[in-house]
């Protein structure tokens, strides 16, 4: 099982996030969007929205960062472990507070105003509830490392050397067996949002308009 | 200079009743679906009046169209990167009440109701919420309310400030249809962070890419006229078409081609593609309607078709520029202006300013006042058309009552007017095209761009798949 979960489904996940969201592209971009719901329910998004996605945004920066860089490296240059905690949790409590918060505050927005309903799908729902879990795992375990509540747990000498090996195409799947499961769980919600990308509105994350700071302002085309 | 062709159009507002004819032939061909019942690519308006959406010319609230910033051409709903950090919330957006919610009735209920003493009702409900609703706003709600506290709120009556009352006896009114002007410097276009919206190269015709659009929708507030439209089911961006397909086999637009009043016209113009960007940036707004006749260049000038030929203009499009009603009507007798040029998005879309009604006053009994004495201030077309120049609505006008008079002579024997300006022949023809409007005078299109005549379109009517079964040719 634990073979099945560390070694196999993330190559999975990965495999469906890329090819699915690439044959969605290629065969459906007319349905392609932010599915923005602005329109129908303005007020109530002028907190929310900005706020779910900047904690967002900073939360998968953190985690970007987090991941990528080995402790080695940041040992290398002199930051003690504690140091690096104190520096991560800075940033990422801040981070989980507004992903929270905005995530409270849309999912209020969602289903509390009628006009709503039109712009959630059945597979909104589901993804929300992935969402939710994924966040709740992963801010929880954050909370309760910190605090100590899972031990001398160091996510940086298990988790992240872990998906290191991952990206690397050796999976060293024995790392993962003394995570808390709290975080095991966390791996596991992050592996089904990825399945679960391209079926949902999250695409809309790959479509900011990078190219039109390159391009002219008025656009004209053959027929 | 690079010459392209425009399809252009004009209405002659003289002669609007406010029907409605055009509204509802677009929308039972555009916008008879879910999640564009509210759209009206083209709606009428009474003026004064907010229009719809509610106030969409406060552009100190929508930030739509364009300025001129330290000799530049900017957006006013800001730079590409302060753009960017409205993509979460954009605080100029238009939201569902500020046109209406879309309801429908409980038609059921009137034949599926049990005996009862009183007649069953079908009411109203939300086609948004399905639930019952309570109708307090829908389009056209303030139409033909002169004088009302729509009426009021108009901006434009604002911005000319004390001089008209609304007083009971002074009150005006004027109908004002309009849908996408397809402008020859489109801020929709320039806003669309995907690259979605796009100008046709051959005929000028303004689009919106059902594939590329992701509802970012910052074409909705940088549209002045408020003519791009979000679709609440599929999530993107829809606007007037300018009918294309239609368009693409020699026909004119729906609204066009179903005008009870004759009103619209519709036709190519040739212009300067070069010379759009200057003639929109030019700091005084009163001279953007000089400018935009400056645009259009004569279609018989030698210089002015070959460098038509040159930029990939075929012979069918320039043969129509050359027959072209709107070119006479905008450039040669310059009867019709762009409605707000102040935007500075260079307004494809022309209006031929109202004369009537024609008397102020009753006690005036003049058939044909000065202009300056009609009903309708001045100052008030001058801040629709003009940016507030009132001289050009003056001289507009002028023309309208000339080759009125002009007829009165011919018809009547009244003594012609003094300081014409142009031969009397050419104020009869004028009166052709204005009065008598024939349909095939007021629109000359090419049979479009698949390089057919309108004969061999005729003939290939009827024939799309039948001629080849299975697709093979």
């Amino acid at each position: 099982m634990s073979g099945f979960l560390w070694g196999a489904l993330p190559y999975i996940a990965f495999t469906v996030l890329i090819v699915g969201t690439a044959y969605r592209y290629w065969t459906g971009e007319r349905g392609w969007t932010t599915k923005s719901s602005e329109f129908l329910a303005k007020d109530s998004l002028k907190v929310a929205g900005p706020m779910f996605h900047l904690g967002l945004l900073m939360a998968f920066g953190g985690h970007v960062i987090g991941i990528l860089v080995p402790k080695s490296l940041t040992d290398g240059v002199g930051i003690s472990e504690h140091l690096y905690h104190i520096i991560a949790l800075a940033g990422g409590i801040p981070a989980g507070l507004l992903f929270f918060g905005g995530f409270f505050l849309l999912m209020q927005r969602r289903f509390g105003n009628p006009r709503m309903k039109v712009n959630t799908s059945t597979m909104d729902v589901w993804l929300y509830l992935v969402l939710f879990l994924t966040l709740v795992t992963g801010f929880g375990g954050t909370l309760m490392n910190a605090v100590g509540l899972l031990g001398d747990f160091n996510y940086r000498e298990a988790i992240s050397p872990w998906f290191r090996s991952v990206l690397a195409m050796s999976p060293d799947v024995e790392l993962m067996a003394d995570v808390p499961l709290i975080f095991k769980a966390h791996m596991v919600m992050w592996m089904i949002t990825a399945i679960i990308f391209p079926l949902t509105r999250l695409v809309h994350c790959l479509s900011f308009p990078f190219e039109y700071f390159l391009r002219n302002k008025i656009v004209y085309r053959r027929k | 200079m690079k010459i392209k062709a425009q399809v252009s159009m004009v209405m002659n507002l003289d002669k609007c009743i406010g029907c409605h004819t055009c509204s509802i032939t677009c929308k039972n061909v555009w916008t008879n679906r879910a999640g564009a019942e509210y759209m009206y690519f083209n709606n009428v308006e009474t003026k004064p009046g907010i229009g719809y959406p509610k106030n969409w010319e406060d552009q100190e609230r929508w930030k739509g169209g364009w300025q001129v910033e330290d000799g530049e051409l900017t957006l006013r709903s800001g730079s590409k990167l302060t753009r960017m950090l409205k993509l979460f919330y954009h605080p100029e957006q238009p939201e569902l009440d500020d046109y209406y919610e879309p309801w429908t009735y409980d038609y059921e209920t009137l034949i599926s109701s049990p005996r009862k003493k009183h007649q069953p009702v079908a009411r109203p409900r939300s086609l948004i919420t399905q639930q019952r609703m309570e109708i307090k706003w829908g389009p056209n709600w303030g139409d033909d309310l002169a004088g009302g506290d729509d009426a009021r709120a108009d901006v434009n009556l604002k911005k000319i400030g004390q001089e008209i009352a609304l007083e009971f006896s002074d009150i005006f009114m004027k109908y004002l249809p309009r849908n996408c002007n397809h402008c020859l410097n489109p801020a929709c276009v320039a806003a669309c962070p995907s690259g979605a919206i796009y100008k046709r190269e051959e005929d000028g015709v303004v689009l919106v890419s059902q594939e590329t659009c992701r509802g970012w929708r910052h074409c909705v507030p940088a549209c002045p006229y408020k003519k791009v439209y979000y679709n609440w089911k599929t999530n993107k961006a829809e606007k007037c078409t300018f009918c294309y397909p239609r368009l693409e086999n020699g026909l004119p637009s729906v609204c066009t081609d179903t005008c009870v009043g004759r009103v619209r016209y519709m036709g190519i113009l040739l212009y300067d593609m070069d010379a759009v960007c200057d003639a929109a940036k030019i700091p005084d707004e009163k001279m953007i309607y000089a400018n935009m006749l400056d645009l259009v260049k004569d279609p018989n000038d030698p210089a002015v078709i070959e460098s038509a030929r040159k930029s990939g203009v075929s012979e069918m499009v320039l043969k129509s520029a050359q027959e072209s009603p709107v070119y006479q009507i905008i450039k040669r007798w310059k009867l019709a202006l762009p409605l707000h040029p102040e935007y500075r998005t260079l307004p494809m879309v022309w209006y031929i300013p109202p004369l009537s009604p024609i008397a102020k006053n009753f006690e005036d009994r003049v058939y044909l006042p000065k202009s300056e004495a009609m009903r309708i201030p001045v100052e008030y077309l001058a801040a629709l058309f003009t940016a507030g120049n009132t001289r050009i609505i003056v001289e507009t006008l002028q023309r309208l009552l000339d080759m009125r008079a002009v007829m009165r002579q011919k018809e009547i024997g009244e003594t012609l007017p003094q300081n014409l300006e142009f031969e009397p022949l050419e104020y009869e023809r004028m009166y052709r095209l204005l009065g008598i409007a024939k349909y095939a005078d007021r629109v000359k299109l090419p049979a479009g761009l698949q390089g057919k005549t309108h004969e061999e379109l005729r003939e290939l009517q009827g024939s799309t798949g039948y001629a080849c079964p299975g697709g093979c040719c």
